[in-house]
């Protein structure tokens, strides 16, 4: 299957981005998550500070299309770093792409605020451990801001 | 500044767990209590401050948890700990055989001193196959799961809309995401909140 094209150039190459974080659970666990596995790159553990990304590969790409909701995003691999920062206090973590996702395109147009401060779309889903760190987990979705780590 | 972790930390080394008041780790909301700590880990690597497992056994204060990678933890409860299940729950409400994620300080003897715990939370995505009765059908990764409509405790946010106790606007076929609560050792969850894009 031939590739869709990012938008250019990607947001991410010029500064931060703004969107929405969640988390997903990977590696062994329990419940619905015990199905789930370690994730695209083999690593993925609930317990680890990682995340996914939704352009780690062609493939990932064309399941996750953040293009259809009008964003482009660099394409970044097993291992790379970001920092995400919850817009709701300010807290930041930096992880490390674990995974392919979120799959953006199945909530395009979504919007999180946090009084005034909004933003769109899916960009990046935390671990748990991760999304601890700056954001309690029964919130389930924040905005955030994304830079390389 | 005395930060809400050097309290749990001074409370549980000094010896009792009821030496934390919630009044003195101060009146803070998820996000002011996240927003004001800072960790030094690597990125990639376990997380030294949180765990997740299910509870074996509890004892007093302290759960004892079996990670899912096969490695016990230790979790104190103290006054200051927030726990969730469904909603904001007592200790009473932790039971054998529930999941959880805890984040907290862990202190030099391995136990994690418990800022907040999450019993059997689950926050999976998927589409609706059907809506029966209070109920609805997901199919998460090619697996059923059943979710329960909880009156008074369940929400949807569709869009931009504030969460409202009315469901009835979800669909068949429907992309979602649901934030809930795992009934152990089955396939169903009950619903807190359902995300749907549309």
């Amino acid at each position: 299957m031939a590739r869709s094209k990012s938008p250019d150039p990607p947001a991410d190459l010029l500064g931060p981005v703004t969107g929405e974080v969640s988390w997903f659970c990977c590696g062994t666990a329990w419940g619905p998550c015990s199905s789930t596995g370690k994730g695209a790159c083999g690593t993925c553990n609930s317990g680890s500070l990682q995340h996914a990304w939704p352009n780690t590969s062609d493939a990932c790409w064309s399941i996750t299309r953040p293009d259809r909701c009008g964003v482009g995003l660099s394409r970044r691999t097993c291992g790379f770093r970001h920092r995400t920062t919850a817009l709701c206090g300010g807290a930041s973590v930096v992880t490390t792409i674990a995974d392919c996702g979120p799959q953006t395109d199945l909530f395009c147009g979504e919007r999180s605020c946090c009084g005034a401060t909004c933003a769109d779309n899916r960009l990046i889903d935390l671990t748990p451990a991760a999304f601890s760190r700056i954001a309690s987990l029964s919130a389930g979705l924040r905005p955030c801001e994304i830079a390389t780590g | 500044m005395t930060s809400r972790r050097d309290l749990l930390k001074s409370a549980v080394l000094g010896g009792g767990a009821t030496v934390v008041a919630a009044t003195a780790l101060g009146s803070l909301g998820p996000e002011a209590a996240f927003a004001e700590t800072a960790y030094d880990a690597e990125p990639g690597a376990p997380d030294p401050d949180f765990a997740e497992g299910r509870i074996r056994t509890i004892k007093d204060d302290t759960l004892l948890v079996l990670g899912s990678n096969m490695v016990f933890h230790t979790i104190r409860i103290v006054n200051g700990t927030s726990l969730w299940k469904l909603g904001p729950v007592p200790f009473e409400a932790a039971k054998p055989g529930d999941g959880l994620y805890a984040r907290g300080v862990r202190m030099p003897d391995g136990m994690l001193a418990a800022e907040s715990v999450w019993l059997n939370i689950v926050n999976i995505k998927g589409h609706i196959k059907n809506i029966t009765d209070g109920k609805l059908h997901l199919d998460h990764h090619g697996k059923e799961v059943l979710c329960h409509v909880v009156p008074g405790k369940s929400v949807a946010i569709q869009a931009q809309a504030p969460p409202t106790a009315d469901l009835s606007m979800l669909k068949v076929s429907q992309h979602v995401q649901i934030l809930g609560a795992w009934r152990p050792d089955t396939n169903e969850v009950d619903i807190a909140t359902v995300f749907s894009p549309h």
